[in-house]
């Protein structure tokens, strides 16, 4: 009787704490929705939520007689900007959850492999040196050059040992933040004073245009993430443990590089460095569900785009003027991830 | 006897012409700092461009000792400055590694005072050269129009020639009398509102910066005295776009930009969300073409704030021709000719 009783209350708990994270899962997959209506009522030009339904309204044909410029604010402004910010998102938490499988490391992010540093040299050159190259195309390209180098690098006899690509990357890290460092010191004031403020990052110039350069990048890189999730598990177990179960750990160590590196370039290049958000989110995740990446990736794509769009929300609003939003994610993300790191062991990685 | 007295009025006249030597002056640089110097100063070096500019109109270019190996822009520049100082190629180079200036090169030189830009006493430079050299160092920090006349009559104190700086400093008001003569009448409401675009885009001149005093003297009125934030007395504030388009500026106005033209900004992909701006509506978004003619943190300023006077109010201005009266004005400043620097 009392050991039927014990079992039936196990199976309940059991039954209780599955299904409790699968609605969290859901809600965590579902976040990005009320996240992007609330960001679209969030702005410095006075307009009020039911105006903001009247010009949705009109768009798809009632017209409501509301100004033009509030079509603008909406449609040319806001929406681009709120899209942008979780484009980037995403693209650097999925880029870091992945560089973290492959890696078997809490301590990566998307910028292990020099990506950082490329995009910060090419902004500058671009921003200092040859103005005619417009800073988008120059980070993008010294970016996935940075990658690129590391993994040659790394490479050797067709293997490419974790070990050797965190090293690898370090040395390009190192080499492409000399190079900017040469940049800096030769260029006058106001192109340094560019250079630091785009470092910073931004969306504040974000545009349709800037939307249309990068999301199919961003987007391929993601989906190419999402689409092989599950072998990072197998990855993340080391590359004997991946070849034993019949598994080619190169060439889908390479896949990831190359996925993770477009992603992330593609969100460096259009909205310069955004700190911590590669590396706390896919962290926060991990510790709310555990390190599966079937889980964790499309997790990280939606919590990622979450996050980066409440945070740019501040960055817009919350003092009246712009301030870059790399400062706040670092201030907001830094003190919210310590916490959970003292709430879970080893940070979820147990 | 009457040789002898012939003798001693020459001797007088000259005792008269040569300049007091090691007469020590206080001086208070743009940070307010006290700098005791002997006047007239011989070798004098230059660590900051404008500073420089307003030197070679009032003093002698043989006491320039050497200059900055920083200046922007520099192939805008050159042809100026061979035209008002022959050695100006001779001059040594004083170079900066990661920003900080080569102190043995400068001890090198044995300047008597140098000039460079700090916008704080804590400056690195500023504080290497006072402290490990022990030589004069004159900051310039200009914020508004007054500094800059400020620096004229400085300059003048430094070279020993407060007769010349003064006439610098009444061509300068001569030349900004003729705008402000025009605008000074024209009531706030009645002012288009202007917005500065620094190559930032969304960085702009603050209500206590200079330009805002350039604006209003051109007959504008900066955008940033109808936004109700307190980062609007920055400096350089960076307004969010939708701020912007709720603040309508007229005229937008853009520093010196080689990534963006006005054009970009009327009709630009990237620029979508600004087509409602009056100043987009209507194409009156100019640029500072050349920031060598029309550096207001020079003593061109009155040049640069024709240059804003003639888009901001072209009614008033539209008979001005600004070559017309940049020939004017460096052959007055500078006794040269513009365009080509002959001499006059």
């Amino acid at each position: 009787m009392n050991i039927d009783y014990g079992r039936r209350k196990l199976d309940a708990v059991h039954n209780y704490s599955f299904i409790g994270k699968r609605v969290l899962v859901l809600l965590f997959l579902l976040m990005p929705i009320p996240a992007f209506l609330i960001s679209m009522t969030i702005g410095t030009f006075p307009i009020t939520t039911g105006e903001i339904a009247g010009v949705i309204v009109s768009r798809i044909g009632m017209d409501m007689g509301h100004p033009s410029v509030y079509e603008t604010v909406i449609f040319q402004v806001r929406l681009p900007r709120v899209l942008l910010a979780m484009m980037v998102g995403s693209a650097l938490s999925a880029s870091g959850a992945a560089f973290q499988g492959i890696f078997r490391n809490p301590l990566v992010d998307p910028y292990i492999l020099g990506l950082s540093s490329g995009a910060a040299f090419g902004a500058a050159l671009s921003l200092g040196v040859v103005s005619w190259i417009p800073v988008q195309l120059s980070a993008f390209i010294f970016s996935l050059l940075a990658v690129a180098v590391a993994y040659s690098m790394a490479r050797t006899e067709g293997r490419t040992p974790v070990v050797s690509l965190v090293l690898s990357g370090v040395i390009v890290s190192a080499v492409f933040s000399s190079l900017l460092a040469i940049v800096q010191i030769a260029v006058d004031e106001r192109a340094l004073q560019s250079i630091v403020y785009w470092m910073m990052g931004s969306m504040n110039t974000a545009s349709w245009s800037k939307l249309e350069s990068s999301f199919p990048l961003a987007l391929l890189g993601c989906l190419g993430i999402l689409s092989l999730r599950w072998r990072l598990n197998v990855l993340a177990l080391g590359d004997e443990e991946a070849r034993s179960v019949g598994m080619d750990p190169e060439r889908y160590k390479g896949i990831f590089v190359i996925s993770a590196a477009l992603a992330s370039s593609s969100a460096v290049a259009v909205a310069g460095i955004i700190g911590l958000l590669g590396l706390i989110v896919p962290h926060i995740l991990r510790m709310i569900f555990g390190p599966d990446h079937r889980t964790l990736i499309p997790l990280s794509i939606t919590f990622g785009a979450t996050f980066m769009v409440l945070v740019d929300d501040l960055a817009r609003a919350a003092l009246g003027f712009e301030v870059p939003v790399g400062i706040i994610t670092t201030l907001i993300g830094a003190p919210f991830f310590a916490y959970l790191l003292r709430r879970t062991r080893a940070g979820g990685w147990e | 006897m009457k040789i002898s007295r012939y003798m001693a009025r020459i001797a007088l006249c000259l005792l008269l012409a040569i300049p007091a030597q090691g007469a020590p002056v206080e001086l208070e640089d743009d940070l307010g700092r006290t700098v005791i110097i002997d006047q007239p100063c011989q070798k004098v070096v230059f660590l900051v461009e404008n500073a420089l500019n307003t030197y070679y109109s009032i003093a002698d270019p043989e006491t320039v000792l050497a200059i900055g190996d920083n200046i922007w822009k520099r192939e805008l520049k050159e042809d100026f400055f061979r035209a008002v100082d022959p050695k100006f190629d001779d001059k040594v180079r004083i170079g900066f590694e990661a920003g900080l200036v080569s102190l043995e090169t400068l001890a090198a030189e044995g300047p008597d005072l140098v000039v460079l830009w700090a916008t704080s006493p804590e400056d690195e430079n500023l504080k290497a050269i006072t402290e490990t050299l022990g030589i004069p160092v004159y900051a310039v920090f200009i914020t508004s129009i007054e500094d800059m006349y400020k620096q004229v009559r400085e300059m003048g104190t430094i070279s020993g020639r407060a007769d010349r700086a003064a006439e610098v400093e009444a061509i300068m008001k001569s030349y900004v009398a003729e705008v402000t003569s025009a605008t000074e009448g024209i009531p706030d409401e009645d002012r288009p509102k202007v917005y500065w675009m620094w190559s930032d885009v969304l960085g702009t001149a603050g209500r206590e910066s200079g330009f805002d005093d350039l604006i209003y003297q051109a007959g504008g009125i900066n955008v940033m005295n109808f936004w109700e934030n307190d980062a609007s007395r920055m400096e350089h504030p960076t307004v969010p776009l939708e701020t912007l388009i709720s603040l309508n500026p007229d005229v937008i106005y853009m520093w010196y930009n080689e990534k963006l033209d006005p054009e970009d900004v009327i009709s630009g992909t990237e620029f979508t969300g600004w087509k409602d701006i009056n100043a987009v509506k209507n194409g009156r978004v100019y640029e500072i073409e050349n920031p060598f003619l029309f550096d207001a943190f020079s003593p061109r300023m009155p040049m640069a704030l024709m240059h804003l006077a003639r888009n901001i109010q072209p009614e008033l201005f539209a008979d001005m021709s600004i070559d017309e009266r940049l020939d004017g004005f460096f052959g007055e400043m500078y006794s040269v000719h513009y365009p080509g620097y002959a001499a006059l």
